[in-house]
């Protein structure tokens, strides 16, 4: 090998990911895998009601039955436990958020009592044997019904109404006033989807009363932000929390709020003695309370355009469902102001926020979170409003994308936008799809009498957050900025170890992060050994480690390059000492004895394991102004921002802005009313592209995600808030069956704000559900119909086509014109 | 998930006779559809145990009743809840009396409502399930108070 920049290029190689070995032959390590001596299992009882008073509870014929061990009510647990931290101020901060209800259940599906068992079959029977005697009350399973406060969710809140802010920039009186066209749109609603994962939520705990510590083995993907909880909640030192994860199957952001079901776990096992206690979540479990999207209904918008159809102001009002418990929120009442003007230019803007509390299924951080909602409006107000005054939706979208020499971009609340060129992205996806020729097609469809539409979506997906943020929601939380750590050492024995705080759910983090150290180190990413998922001892985590927000490439990447570099200086420092030259006529490379340092003088080198030896097993041999050398290096990155002004709601709130634009084509079928995908283009651009086949694969997922929520996707209650939708039987996940074949393409804006270019991506931004809603409308504007959903199926646009019940444009649209 | 129902029908017993009937647990609780069995803790409170089946979920549901308004003869309510598998079920019966010439028109109404999983995964069967089972309890009342 040559020179130190020979190999320096891995990043940016389909390098098949480490993981498929053991992962595709069913060797990964889940948690349910882990079986532990005198191991206990849990089984959840959960309320059938949606809002009902808790007259009796009886646990005693289920301990009676053999096997069982003990059980667990919310009431016992209110006596030795704090409620949990609420994130929001007043009124949230008044909500009593326990694991288990207290008194009254606030959800279906909530969870009234524990049992723990020998075994997982005991534990379900005994179940069955509590008693629990319900006197049902007035549900709230709407969320501006809700704001009534006719029936409240938490009687100590005082108020459904749990968090309310205006978000307002510019001029926004002046720019309605100067107007030529107001478009005013009454109700748009984002319905609520959730995310399937392979694999459900898993907590193992033991409480071992030896040490006093709690050991848990678990899928939560945010542990961090879990331990924080925990430890207020129980009474115990963080540092006495050890949380470990290994192979996670998908979490999508929803298995960040498990930390209930973690506290009921240790609670078990503390009362079991110490006996470590599991509970697998079942899928219907899944389906009614591990977490769900939030739901988003919009209000008394109104546009207004110049006579060029460019818009020049939004004001709106924007009421989100936020379930039973705000456990993650209020975060999503400013995650969405990430992306306030989306890929548009407009300038004045006023959004009157507020987020309420139903009698529904707690909200989590779900792929795209707050986000997608936003932008899945901001699409709608385009398509809407192009429409109406008859602009091409390619066209009107060119007129008011953010300009490529605009960037980077600062938007109206202070967020700035790294990089990024829309139209381009639009040129290659009309391309790609072939959109003269579908044109021509759709011509020919309506002469034929048939609905067919094409749309278009673009969207962001914000990457890295500044937790600065959360302060405009409650000034008073302690939280700002980003990091992420990282550790990479040389082993006892030369191997190149590499530890993060991520918690991968399938995004590949152990090849990518092999693929950035093999560049610095000058070596093959297959000597590379990265340690993923997290273990708090290992000590790499900071308050916001884990897997969310579209931000390993960025902040997780960042910390293992600067690990790696610390590693290599160090290296380098012990090579020059051991070949007796300066650290400048050092190289890395690779020797007949696997990888090594070289002389670049006198040919002599020293491969890793002498290296290592140097400072691990041969120290006597080290002078002292190199005892320092550790060669095991932590980094902790820390994202370059300043904390956001909480009065004006402004400041850079994200790093990173990957982007999407998507084509779909759908035809809706005259005599069933099933949309169907004709044709679908995703195009991407998340900067520097660290591994393609990962990249292209997470488009895809993100793909399926959003047509699956679009079409097919939806948590369903009815009137007094039963879960209609709690098995797969009729929730109707996506399946490779219903995909259609995705044309891929992308670009490339290299970010100013990341060391490699990089953007975090994953999450896609919901793209399809914009995409799809655009080409629904496209296909059904002529008779009428505007989209106000964002969930489409046969039913609901047989509603609206024959039915006349939803989505009809004169009821839903008025346009001003003054030009 | 609400399912409502309702008639009327007419027999030739004397409104007192069919409100003594209808407000005798012992006499009117057996005529539930797969009815099972019966305590009565005192004259206006009983617990009724009836198999139901839905598809493959089958079980007793047991179902404390009380009877909540009586104006004899004019009018009798019971009210009720219960549980069983996958759900919880809360419901209304009401009866109201008038005279006719041949005897006694009973007006009946009531509404059941379901919570739990059950809605989930039988939900389309229940409601026609709990219609016909009310039909089956008015069939049962008409041929014993004819």
């Amino acid at each position: 090998m040559g020179s130190e920049d020979h190999n320096k290029n891995w990043v940016g190689k389909p390098l098949p990911r480490k993981e498929e070995n053991r992962l595709l032959r069913g060797r990964g390590k889940f948690a349910d895998d882990i079986k532990l001596r005198d191991l206990l299992y849990l089984r959840f009882v959960r309320s059938p009601y949606a809002h009902a008073k808790m007259v009796s509870l009886d646990t005693s014929a289920a301990e009676a039955l053999p096997g069982v061990v003990c059980a667990l009510t919310g009431a016992e647990i209110a006596l030795q436990t704090q409620p949990f931290i609420e994130i929001g101020p007043e009124p949230f901060a008044k909500i009593k958020d326990y694991p288990m209800a207290v008194s009254k259940v606030r959800y279906q599906g909530e969870p009234v009592a524990a049992v723990a068992a020998e075994s997982a079959a005991i534990a379900d029977d005994a179940a069955e044997l509590v008693q629990v005697e319900y006197e049902s009350l007035d549900p709230v399973v709407d969320a501006e019904q809700a704001l009534e406060d006719k029936s409240l969710l938490h009687d100590e809140a005082g108020t459904n109404r749990v968090w309310n802010g205006v978000f307002e920039y510019g001029d926004v009186e002046k720019a309605f006033k100067d107007a030529a066209y107001v478009v005013n749109i009454d109700r748009l609603h984002f319905h609520r989807f959730s995310s399937t994962p392979l694999e459900n939520n898993v907590v193992i705990a033991e409480w071992d009363p030896k040490d006093e510590r709690i050991y848990y083995s678990c899928n939560n993907s945010f542990p961090s932000f879990a331990i924080q909880f925990l430890a207020a909640h129980l009474n115990v030192h963080i540092d006495r929390i050890r949380v470990e994860t290994s192979d996670i199957g998908g979490s999508f952001g929803i298995k960040i709020t498990s930390y209930p079901q973690m506290a009921v776990c240790a609670l078990a096992s503390k009362k079991a003695g110490g006996r470590p206690v599991k509970w697998v979540e079942t899928r219907s479990e899944h389906m009614t309370s591990s977490a769900h999207g939030n739901e988003r209904t919009f209000r008394d918008t109104q546009v207004a355009l110049d006579k060029d159809g460019v818009i020049t102001a939004i004001a709106s009002r924007h009421i989100d469902d936020c379930g039973a418990y705000p456990r993650y929120e209020p975060l999503g009442c400013v995650i969405w102001s990430q992306v306030f003007p989306g890929v548009y230019r407009f300038k004045n803007a006023r959004i009157d926020f507020i987020q309420a509390v139903t009698n529904k299924c707690p909200v989590g951080p779900n792929r795209g979170y707050s986000r997608m909602q936003h932008l899945w409006f901001l699409e709608r107000v385009v398509d809407i409003c192009a429409h109406e005054l008859g602009i091409p939706s390619d066209e009107m979208r060119l007129r008011n994308y953010i300009r490529t020499e605009e960037f980077p971009y600062t938007t109206p609340n202070g967020c700035v936008y790294d990089s990024g060129n829309y139209p381009k992205m639009l040129d290659i996806a009309k391309r790609l799809i072939g959109w003269d020729e579908w044109k021509r097609k759709q011509i020919e469809a309506r002469k034929q009498g048939r609905l067919m539409g094409i749309g278009i979506g673009t969207t962001l997906d914000s990457g890295t957050n500044n937790f600065g943020q959360s302060q405009i929601v409650n000034p008073g939380l302690p939280y700002s900025g980003n990091s992420q750590g990282a550790n990479c050492k040389l082993d006892i024995y030369g191997e190149v170890v590499v530890a993060v705080g991520s918690c991968p759910q399938g995004q590949g983090h152990e090849t990518t992060a092999a693929q950035v150290v093999a560049d610095v180190l000058n070596i093959h990413p297959d000597l590379v050994t990265v340690r993923t998922g997290f273990d708090t001892e290992r000590n790499v985590h900071t308050g916001f480690s884990g897997t969310y927000a579209s931000q390993f490439a960025v902040s997780g990447l960042s910390a293992v390059h600067g690990a790696a570099q610390k590693l290599k200086t160090e290296m380098k420092q012990l090579g020059a000492f051991a070949l007796r030259v300066k650290e400048d006529e050092i190289e890395f490379g690779m020797g007949a004895q696997g990888p090594e340092l070289r002389a670049k003088n006198n040919g002599k080198c020293i491969n890793y394991w002498g290296l290592a030896n140097l400072v691990n097993a041969n120290s006597a041999a080290l002078p002292p102004e190199l005892y320092d050398v550790t060669l095991n290096c932590r980094y902790i990155w820390r994202a370059p921002f300043k904390v956001p002004d909480k009065q004006k709601k402004y400041g850079n709130l994200t790093l990173t802005y990957a982007s999407q634009l998507h084509i779909a084509v759908v035809e809706v079928d005259r005599e069933t009313f099933i949309p169907r995908i004709l044709d679908y283009v995703a195009v991407d651009d998340c900067g520097t592209v660290i591994n393609p086949a990962i990249v292209e694969g997470q488009v895809y997922g993100a793909t399926a995600h959003g047509i699956g929520a679009a079409l097919m996707e939806n948590c369903v209650y009815d009137a007094v808030g039963n879960m209609l939708t709690s098995t797969f039987s009729d929730y109707t996940p996506i399946t490779a069956v219903n995909m259609p074949i995705v044309k891929y393409g992308h670009i490339e804006t290299p970010s100013p704000h990341s060391y490699s270019g990089a953007k975090g991506m994953g999450e896609g931004g919901a793209a399809p559900i914009h995409t799809i809603s655009a080409a629904l409308q496209d296909a059904l504007f002529d008779n009428g119909i505007v989209i106000e959903d964002s969930f489409n199926n046969a039913d609901s646009l047989f509603r609206a086509l024959v039915g006349k019940e939803t989505s009809q444009a004169e009821t839903l649209v008025k346009v001003e014109r003054r030009v | 998930m609400a399912i409502k129902f309702g008639g009327e029908f007419e027999v030739k017993k004397t409104p007192e006779e069919v409100y003594d009937f209808l407000t005798n647990p012992q006499k009117f609780a057996p005529l539930l559809p797969d009815f099972q069995g019966m305590t009565q803790q005192d004259s206006t409170h009983f617990t009724v145990k009836v198999d139901v089946g839905i598809s493959y979920i089958k079980g007793t549901a047991e179902v404390k009743m009380q009877l909540a308004e009586a104006d004899r003869p004019k009018r009798a309510q019971y009210k009720g809840q219960g549980s069983v598998a996958g759900g919880n079920v809360s419901l209304t019966a009401g009866f109201d009396l008038s005279p006719v010439d041949s005897g006694t028109k009973v007006a009946w109404q009531g509404e059941a409502t379901v919570f739990g999983r059950l809605t989930s995964v039988a939900g389309g069967l229940l409601e026609p399930l709990g219609k016909k089972n009310v039909k089956k309890l008015i069939d049962g009342l008409q041929a014993a108070l004819q």
